[in-house]
C-alpha cells in the first residue's frame, strides 16, 4: 500500500494521522476534524442547529424531477438548518466516483447509487456509515445495510394493456412471458451494463420454478427461456424510454419502474398494473471512501432519512417513503403506486438482494453477452 | 468555409514547398503539446490499465479474443461502419457533383443545407430520428397510408445506419466537394471532343480525378464511425450493439477499465492495419497508373 505511506507522510502534522489518512486526508479544513453534531443518539430528520457552519458538501444524485425532489424536501432544508453549504452534481457516474477514489480527490460527500452497486462496494469504494450519526430505526424492515441507506423506493412492476387484456389480466410473470396466451410484444429493460432484479426471476416463474426456489438463481435456464420468446421481447434502455413505449401503445404488456408506471398512466397510457410479483427496488444514499469530511456527509444522509422530509420527497417525485412514519399528502393515483405500504409488502416478490450483489458481476456479463447476441 | 473545406480535404490541400517548415514548425507546438496532453497521455493511460488491471500480464485481451461476443461485436462494427461509409458514398457523390455545377445561390443553400448537422446537437439530431423511425412514428404512418407499412425501423441495423449515414453525410460531401470542385471542366471537353460520349468521359476521366476526395471521405467516415455510441445505443437494439457500446458496459457497468482498455486498444490496432492497408492498396493502383 504505498499510497498510504505516502498520506502518512503528508499528513504528519495532523494529530489523528491514521484516522485522517483513512478519510484521506484530502482537504481538511479546520471543520473537518472538529464537527460537533451534538450529544445523545442521532435521530433521523433532525441536525445540531449551526452544527456545520462553514462546512461545504456535495450531493450527487440522477437528475431530473428526482434530485430536484431530494434537494426540495431534504437538501435544502439541512443546509438552511445545519449551515452546510450543499452543491449538486450530477448524474452519478460509477467511474466518476472509482476515478474520485483511485486518485484520493474525493468531489461527491453523499451520492446516489443504486442499491446492488452499493452493497458491491462497500468497503471498497463505500465506506461504513456511523449508527451514531444515522438514525436507521425508522427504515422499512430488511432495508438496513452497512454503507448505505435506502434513498427512496419504488418496484419492477408488470404492467398490461387494459384494452387488450382487461377482461383477463394476466396474474403474474408466468403469464407475462405466455405469448400464446397473451399474444403482443414485451417491454422489457435491456440495459446492457445494468443488470438487477426483474427479467431473470419473470423467466424462471414462466419457466415453472416456484417463487419460494428462485435464488440462487439458474441464470443460464432464464436466459433460456428468454430466448424463446426473444422475438417477442422489445428491450428499452432508460426509463423515458420504457414510458414512451407505455403512451405509444408499442407493446401490450411490459415490466417497467413504477415510477414510469405511473407518469404513462397519468399522461393517459391504456395499461393497468399488476402488482403480484412485483420486485421492489430501492436507491442508496452513500458517502464515497475518502470523503473530506464523512461525519457531516452522514449527518446529511441522517437528515434526509426523517418523515417529514421523506413525505416530501414523496409529494413531489411519486416514489415511496423509506420512513415508516412518513405520511405523503397524495392523490388516489399516486397513492395506488406507492409500493411501501403493508398491502404492496404482501403483494411483493422476495427478491435475495444478498444474492445479487454476490453475483451481480457474473451476471452483468452473461447479460451483456445475452442482449448482445 | 474555404478554411473548413481544405481541413476536411488533406488530400486536396497543396503540399508547402521545401523549407517552409523548417521556418514555420514552431506554429504546430501548441497543437502538439495539447494533442500530448490530452490525447497521448490518456491513450498511453488507457493502454497501460489494458496490461495492468486487474493484475498484469494479457489477461484483458485473452478475454477478449477467446469471447465470442466480443469478437462478434468488433466485426458487426467494422461492418456497420463499411456500409455506411458506402451509403454516404452514394448519397454524397451526387450532392457534392451537384454543389460544383449548381449556379452561387443554389450552392450556398446546398452548403448551408450539408453544414446544418454541424450546427445541430447530435443527441437532437438522433432523437429526431427515433420520434421518425419508431414502429408508430411519422415515417411509418407515411408508409402506411401509401399501404407499404408499417417497417421494423426503430432496432434494427437499418435504422443505425440511417441515423449514423445522416450524421456522417458532410464528413463526405466537404472532401468530395472540394476534389470535384478542382477538377479542370475542359478535361471532359477534350475527351469529348475526341469522340467519348457524355458518360464515358465522366467516368473515365472525372471519376478518376475525383478519387481522392472519395478516399478522404471514406476514410473519415469509416474511422468516425467506428467510435460512434449515442445513435447506435439510440437507433439499435441491445442485440446490435457496436463495440463503443460493450467498452461502456465493461467501464461504466463493470468498472473493468482494464478491459475497457484493451477493447478500445483493439478497435486503435485494427483501425490502424486497416489504414495501413489502404495505404499499400492505394500505392499499389498509383504505381500501376503510373506504369500504364
Amino acid at each position: 500500500m504505498p499510497g498510504i505511506s505516502r498520506k502518512i507522510i503528508g499528513c504528519t502534522a495532523a494529530a489523528g494521522a491514521l484516522l485522517l489518512t483513512l478519510t484521506g486526508c484530502a482537504g481538511t479544513g479546520p471543520a473537518a476534524a472538529n464537527v460537533d453534531l451534538g450529544s445523545g443518539p442521532a435521530r433521523a430528520g433532525k441536525v445540531k442547529k449551526g452544527a456545520l457552519d462553514g462546512v461545504t458538501l456535495s450531493f450527487a444524485s440522477y437528475g431530473g424531477i428526482y434530485q430536484d425532489g431530494q434537494e426540495t424536501a431534504a437538501v435544502k432544508p439541512f443546509a438552511a438548518e445545519s449551515g452546510a453549504k450543499v452543491l449538486s452534481d450530477g448524474p452519478t457516474d460509477y467511474t466518476k466516483v472509482k476515478a474520485q477514489v483511485d486518485a484520493k480527490n474525493v468531489t461527491w460527500d453523499v451520492v446516489d447509487t443504486d442499491t446492488l452497486w452499493a452493497e458491491r462496494q462497500c468497503g471498497k469504494l463505500l465506506m461504513p456509515l456511523d449508527s451514531k450519526i444515522v438514525d436507521a430505526s425508522k427504515l422499512p424492515k430488511g432495508m438496513e445495510s452497512k454503507c448505505s441507506v435506502p434513498a427512496m423506493s419504488y418496484g419492477v412492476v408488470l404492467m398490461y394493456d387494459k384494452k387488450k387484456f382487461g377482461n383477463n389480466p394476466p396474474k403474474g410473470w408466468a403469464d407475462f412471458l405466455d405469448t400464446a396466451k397473451y399474444p403482443g410484444k414485451r417491454a422489457i429493460p435491456g440495459i446492457a451494463s445494468d443488470a438487477s432484479p426483474g427479467a431473470l426471476e419473470a423467466a424462471l416463474l414462466a419457466d415453472g420454478v416456484a417463487p419460494g426456489q428462485l435464488y440462487p438463481l439458474d441464470v443460464d435456464r432464464a436466459l433460456k427461456k428468454l430466448t424463446s420468446v426473444r422475438s417477442s421481447l422489445v428491450f428499452w434502455d432508460t426509463g423515458a424510454r420504457s414510458q414512451q413505449l407505455l403512451e405509444s401503445g408499442e407493446v401490450s404488456m411490459a415490466m417497467v419502474w413504477s415510477g414510469r408506471a405511473y407518469s404513462a398512466v397519468k399522461n393517459g397510457a391504456h395499461f393497468a398494473p399488476q402488482w403480484n410479483q412485483f420486485l421492489p427496488v430501492s436507491d442508496s444514499l452513500a458517502v464515497p471512501v475518502g470523503a473530506k469530511n464523512p461525519k457531516a456527509s452522514m449527518a446529511l444522509i441522517n437528515y434526509y432519512l426523517g418523515a417529514t422530509e421523506q413525505a416530501k420527497l414523496t409529494e413531489l417525485t411519486s416514489y415511496s417513503p423509506i420512513n415508516t412514519d412518513a405520511k405523503p399528502k397524495l392523490d388516489k393515483l399516486a397513492s395506488q403506486y406507492l409500493t411501501t405500504t403493508p398491502e404492496r409488502q404482501a403483494q411483493a416478490l422476495k427478491v435475495d438482494m444478498s444474492w445479487w450483489a454476490k453475483n451481480q458481476e457474473q451476471i452483468i456479463q452473461k447479460w451483456s453477452d445475452w442482449l448482445a447476441r | 468555409m474555404a478554411a473548413l473545406i481544405e481541413i476536411a480535404s488533406p488530400a486536396a490541400a497543396s503540399r508547402p514547398r521545401k523549407g517552409a517548415g523548417g521556418r514555420w514548425g514552431w506554429l504546430l507546438l501548441p497543437a502538439v503539446v495539447l494533442l500530448a496532453v490530452l490525447f497521448l497521455v490518456p491513450l498511453g493511460l488507457m493502454a497501460w490499465r489494458s496490461v495492468t488491471e486487474p493484475a498484469p500480464g494479457a489477461g484483458n485481451y485473452s478475454w477478449f479474443f477467446t469471447s465470442d461476443v466480443a469478437l462478434a461485436t468488433l466485426v458487426r462494427t467494422l461492418a456497420v461502419g463499411a456500409v455506411v461509409t458506402l451509403v454516404t458514398l452514394l448519397l454524397s457523390y451526387p450532392y457534392a457533383y451537384l454543389m460544383t455545377v449548381a449556379g452561387v445561390r443554389a450552392r450556398i443553400w446546398l452548403t448551408l443545407l450539408v453544414l446544418l448537422p454541424f450546427w445541430t446537437s447530435l443527441m437532437v439530431r438522433t432523437f429526431a430520428w427515433v420520434v421518425l423511425l419508431q414502429d408508430n412514428g411519422v415515417v411509418n404512418q407515411l408508409l402506411g397510408t401509401v399501404g407499404l407499412g408499417p417497417l421494423q425501423l426503430i432496432r434494427t441495423p437499418t435504422g443505425v445506419v440511417i441515423g449514423m449515414s445522416q450524421v456522417l453525410m458532410p464528413f463526405m460531401v466537404l472532401p468530395l466537394y472540394a476534389v470535384m470542385s478542382g477538377i479542370d471542366r475542359r478535361l471532359l471537353d477534350a475527351a469529348q471532343g475526341m469522340g467519348a460520349r457524355p458518360a464515358v468521359a465522366f467516368w473515365r476521366v472525372f471519376v478518376p480525378l475525383s478519387l481522392p476526395g472519395v478516399g478522404a471521405g471514406a476514410l473519415t467516415v469509416f474511422i468516425t464511425s467506428l467510435g460512434f455510441y449515442v445513435t447506435p445505443a439510440l437507433l439499435g437494439s441491445p442485440d446490435q450493439a457496436l463495440i463503443s457500446q460493450q467498452i461502456f458496459t465493461q467501464v461504466n457497468g463493470l468498472l473493468a477499465w482494464g478491459r475497457g482498455g484493451a477493447m478500445g486498444v483493439v478497435l486503435l490496432a485494427v483501425t490502424l492495419v486497416l489504414l495501413g492497408l489502404v495505404g499499400v492498396v492505394l500505392r499499389i493502383t498509383r504505381t500501376r497508373g503510373g506504369a500504364r
